[in-house]
């Protein structure tokens, strides 16, 4: 048994080996922020709280709560052209039920630019081989911001209706969503599409027609239109793709296709990402974006590294042997890819090793 | 092997019976039954048998793959799960209760005893009502009595609690019923099972 890397940092490995092979450059960037860029994008933001400090200067810092917003920021402002980059960064969260300040490792991928057809079946198979990187069953469920959009402008709702419909449409609380809606006097057959919508959910040959029943206006009909075109493109690569129209990120920051994905094992997304557009217009770029995270502390449980044994090779000595002996024979067993621990006098109680050797007279024997 | 997370107390008759009822058999309650989990050996189901209060948390963490509980558990906790049925069942109201006669004085903020501070907090947020929260953890109805509070947000099912202590209902913030949630993961990995569930679940809403 050879002492491995660790599978996180393993996966890590893979994945910056493989966005580098795509074309894709490392961006770095400070720790902080100045607070009002999160201020003014606080639904940006997985968590609101975030960790701020002032500077000598007076100003209000934040630690990155995101990776995103840095990097729309720092874009370059041309339409012409592809911006790729790949990041590995610390994000900083304050867990208002821990009481605690955390710090979670986050890795992504953002293209900023002219953003076609291809380039979002690009970004969308890189998030699908990035799940499978993890090794474990995976799915990544696609939407379109602009199936919802439409829908919702359809049956006429305010962006306060919206609001509301949305959150119970993201919870698949169909029941208290078309409560909802009746009770705000939206047509029932408006009312019933959108209704609808939480229960598309599936592989995507399945729940496709189903969603093409629905489609309302022409925002709709091109959010499909672009599905349809971005499952052919992925076709035959993408058995983990599923469609999941109840599955939405912030209206106002995201457009078009948006995407989750889960590994058996974990509860929550552990990845997460889509095309916002309008988030790079707040910033006054004229390129479009898309991009996804990947959320390293919802997969630190399954990529445990938890070993059975503390090492593979257990070597006991006592004071007085030769030290030169002792030396060659401990870096010999680990030139050997062993795991290697050494321990003056008796094996203590609580350590587990494979193999315990007891070094006697200039050599090692094994003790049964 | 698909788990649910059953709720002890209140709801545990109700939904042990429907979930019988619709093929999930859950065992019953006994009395005398102290276990947390029992085990469905036809179905392959186990059902743990947790505090109300803790189920949204199981499901959300991903410990068991569905679960039922109240909405006032949801609204409080915030969960990040799926919320896929109205069971309909156990139906109460999340009210503001007061002392007989009481009159709310508008110029300092209203103390309000209650279990809910999260749903309190919204409810007055929305009316831009400023109010100091007592977290209590249970006999609510002595707060106002003792003067430690001058309201209580709390749910109320007959009512009889409220009247034996000299309180009444002055507000109801929403109605309350037991609620069947899902884990956002097994959502994808466990479809089949949640499918078989929620369409068994769904015939015999229909049929109540």
């Amino acid at each position: 048994m050879a002492p491995t890397e660790s599978k996180r940092n393993q996966l890590l490995t893979r994945l910056r080996n493989f966005y580098e092979c795509l074309g894709y450059t490392r961006f770095s960037m400070r720790r902080f922020e100045e607070y009002g860029l999160y201020l003014e994008n606080k639904s940006f933001l997985k968590s609101e709280n975030v960790l701020t400090f002032t500077n000598p200067d007076g100003k209000l810092m934040a630690l990155k709560p995101d990776v995103t917003l840095s990097i729309v920021k720092h874009a370059r402002n041309e339409r012409a052209g592809l911006e790729r980059v790949y990041y590995q960064e610390s994000v900083y969260s304050y867990s208002s039920v821990n009481r605690e300040v955390t710090e979670i490792e986050q890795m992504g991928v953002e293209a900023m630019g002219d953003v076609d057809g291809y380039v979002v079946s690009e970004v969308v198979r890189l998030a699908l081989e990035s799940l499978r990187a993890i090794g474990l069953p995976c799915v990544l469920d696609i939407s379109h911001m602009g199936f919802t959009a439409g829908l919702l402008d359809s049956a006429g709702l305010s962006s306060e209706q919206q609001e509301t419909a949305l959150k119970l449409i993201r919870r698949k609380n169909a029941h208290e969503l078309e409560a909802y809606l009746t009770g705000q006097q939206i047509a029932t057959k408006f009312a019933q599409r959108i209704v609808q919508m939480t229960q598309l959910a599936g592989p995507f040959d399945q729940v496709f027609p189903a969603a093409q029943k629905l489609s309302a206006n022409k925002q709709t009909a091109t959010a499909l239109d672009e599905l349809k075109a971005l499952y052919d493109t992925l076709d035959g690569t993408a058995e983990a793709l599923r469609l999941d129209l109840s599955m939405l990120n912030e209206l106002d920051y995201y457009n078009g296709i948006v995407f989750q994905g889960y590994v058996q094992g974990a509860p929550r997304a552990v990845l997460s990402g889509g095309r916002y557009d309008l988030l790079m217009r707040r910033f006054g770029k004229a390129a479009d974006g898309i991009g996804f995270a990947v959320y390293l502390d919802e997969l630190s449980r399954t990529l445990s590294d938890r070993r059975a044994l503390d090492a593979d090779v257990l070597v006991l000595y006592q004071s007085g042997d030769d030290q030169k002996a002792l030396h060659r024979a401990v870096f010999g067993l680990a030139a050997q890819d062993l795991r290697v621990i050494t321990r003056k006098g008796e094996k203590p109680e609580e350590l587990k090793a494979g193999k315990i050797l007891r070094f006697e007279n200039g050599a090692l024997k094994e003790v049964r | 092997m698909f788990t649910v997370a059953l709720p002890k107390g209140r709801l545990e008759n109700k939904v042990c019976e429907l979930f019988s009822a619709c093929g999930f058999d859950c065992g019953g309650v006994q009395a005398d039954d102290r276990r947390l989990v029992s085990f469905d050996q036809g179905g392959g189901v186990r059902y743990l048998h947790v505090k109300p209060s803790d189920v949204a948390i199981y499901v959300e963490r991903g410990a068991v793959d569905v679960g039922v509980c109240g909405k006032d558990i949801l609204l409080e906790g915030e969960n990040d799960v799926y919320e896929l049925m109205d069971l309909g069942f156990g139906k109460c109201r999340m009210c503001v209760a007061a002392p007989v006669g009481f009159r709310e004085d508008f110029t300092s903020p209203l103390r309000v005893a209650t279990k809910f501070p999260g749903i309190a907090k919204a409810y007055y947020a929305g009316k831009s009502r400023e109010i100091d929260i007592i977290k209590l953890n249970g006999s609510i109805e002595l707060a106002p009595i003792l003067g430690l509070s001058d309201v209580i947000v709390d749910l109320v099912e007959t009512g009889t609690t409220l009247k034996q202590n000299d309180l009444e209902i002055v507000e109801t913030v929403l109605p309350v019923s037991a609620r069947l949630i899902a884990n956002k993961a097994s959502m994808k990995f466990k479809t089949a099972d949640i499918k078989r569930l929620t369409d068994a679940l769904g015939q015999k809403g229909e049929t109540v």
